[in-house]
């Protein structure tokens, strides 16, 4: 939040970039693709599930409130062939997850980074 | 802070489009996806194509420099090649409410496969983004598609198109080879329940799809589609897809209900009714 115009910046790139890429299941239109957001996190659920994997997480905001928040991974068995398994994430873990959240409120994040607990960033997608 | 990175994130994927990247790795910060992620690599020491033989799994890619991001959901740029629709085809294509388009969120759409699994029809199986795999039998070949069980069976018996086919949701295909490379499948028997793409383009029963699979060297797939019904299309639909051979990877289990639909219910906040969307 502190630098705005940078975030609008990437934000305007992000989309030159997203806007090709492939749209979930259910489309792109409950996202606000407009506005990227980042935050680090912990896990407090990891479903692996289709049609698309569903991380839930805890931030703390500005105010040192707890946020509840669910993030979108694509299907299990694309992150299988990336490497994944249901075991990847787990309760307690950190992480750093970036992406587009719901455009009509809520948590919910459509995640395009997440940088795992050992600081890797992990691979979201089949090569 | 956050931004900076996000920031640094970006402009490093644009940086290095072709980097690659490790599990858990530090290459490309944001990996493609899907039917338009990377670009086929070019391979100059490509192995040549087997003769007669498609078998093994195969994955959509664009040509390599491309970026066509419409094949994500339909055939041809909508907006500088629309396909040339009939008056019925238009009539039809004004009710839908596409959402893999971007267009409607999930509790907004009309789009058969979202809200009620039909299976999506042929060629739309292709949107799908995920794999499929040829299996050849000694009278036919089967396409199984990782998409919700999804199967074709092209028959190569000899036999030829019924004229008079029963309506089917993936359609009646036979198919036959044109020299040691090229498979030619031509498929009728369609019901009117599916879309011909992803943003609701219709089509009618006497859909004739022809698609010739030219497999240019081992790793490398080229399908060209044709899409003729004169009730829906006032002229052919044609378009090249690509592929690329993936011979260690493994079909997985997608299905549509009991995963798709279920999920509609589970899934949170960011679906619920909301404002009608613009198309």
């Amino acid at each position: 939040m502190k630098s705005k115009s940078l975030a609008v910046v990437a934000a305007v790139a992000a989309v030159l970039i997203f806007s090709a890429l492939t749209f979930a299941h259910h489309g792109t239109a409950a996202y606000d693709t407009s506005n990227a957001l980042s935050f680090k996190g912990t896990v407090t659920e990891f479903r692996f599930i289709n049609p698309h994997c569903q991380v839930y997480f805890d931030v703390k905001n500005d105010k040192g409130e707890v946020e509840h928040w669910q993030g979108e991974l694509t299907a299990p068995n694309k992150l299988a062939r990336a490497g994944w398994t249901k075991h990847s994430l787990n309760v307690g873990d950190q992480i750093t997850v970036s992406g587009f959240a719901g455009k009509y409120g809520g948590h919910s994040l459509w995640i395009r980074k997440l940088v795992g607990p050992d600081g890797q960033s992990m691979q979201l997608f089949e090569d | 802070m956050r931004s900076v990175n996000w920031m640094l994130v970006v402009l490093a994927s644009l940086a290095i489009p072709c980097a690659s990247y490790a599990q858990y790795g530090a290459g490309k910060a944001l990996p493609p996806s899907g039917n338009n992620g990377e670009a086929a690599k070019p391979n100059a020491a490509a192995a040549p194509a087997p003769t007669h033989d498609l078998s093994g799994v195969w994955m959509m890619r664009n040509p390599p420099g491309s970026n066509r991001g419409y094949t994500n959901y339909t055939y041809t740029d909508p907006k500088t090649d629309p396909p040339s629709l009939t008056a019925w085809g238009e009539e039809k294509f004004k009710e839908a409410k596409d959402s893999n388009g971007g267009n409607y969120t999930l509790d907004q759409t009309n789009d058969p496969v979202l809200t009620k699994c039909y299976p999506p029809g042929t060629p739309r199986v292709y949107f799908h983004p995920y794999p499929f795999e040829f299996v050849q039998g000694p009278k036919f070949m089967l396409m199984v598609f990782e998409y919700d069980h999804t199967m074709r069976r092209i028959y190569t018996d000899g036999r030829a198109l019924p004229t008079d086919p029963d309506a089917s949701w993936m359609g009646y295909s036979v198919g036959h080879w044109d020299g040691n490379t090229t498979f030619v499948v031509d498929t009728v028997g369609f019901n009117e329940k599916t879309w011909l793409d992803r943003l609701g383009h219709a089509h009618s029963e006497q859909l004739h799809v022809t698609e010739r699979f030219r497999r240019v060297d081992r790793d490398h797939l080229q399908i060209d589609i044709t899409m003729a019904d004169p009730k829906a299309l006032a002229k052919p639909w044609i378009s090249t897809f690509y592929y690329e051979n993936r011979p260690d990877w493994e079909l997985g289990e997608i299905s549509c209900s009991g995963d798709y639909l279920d999920f509609n219910n589970f899934e949170s906040f960011s679906f619920k009714k909301k404002d009608e969307a613009p198309k």
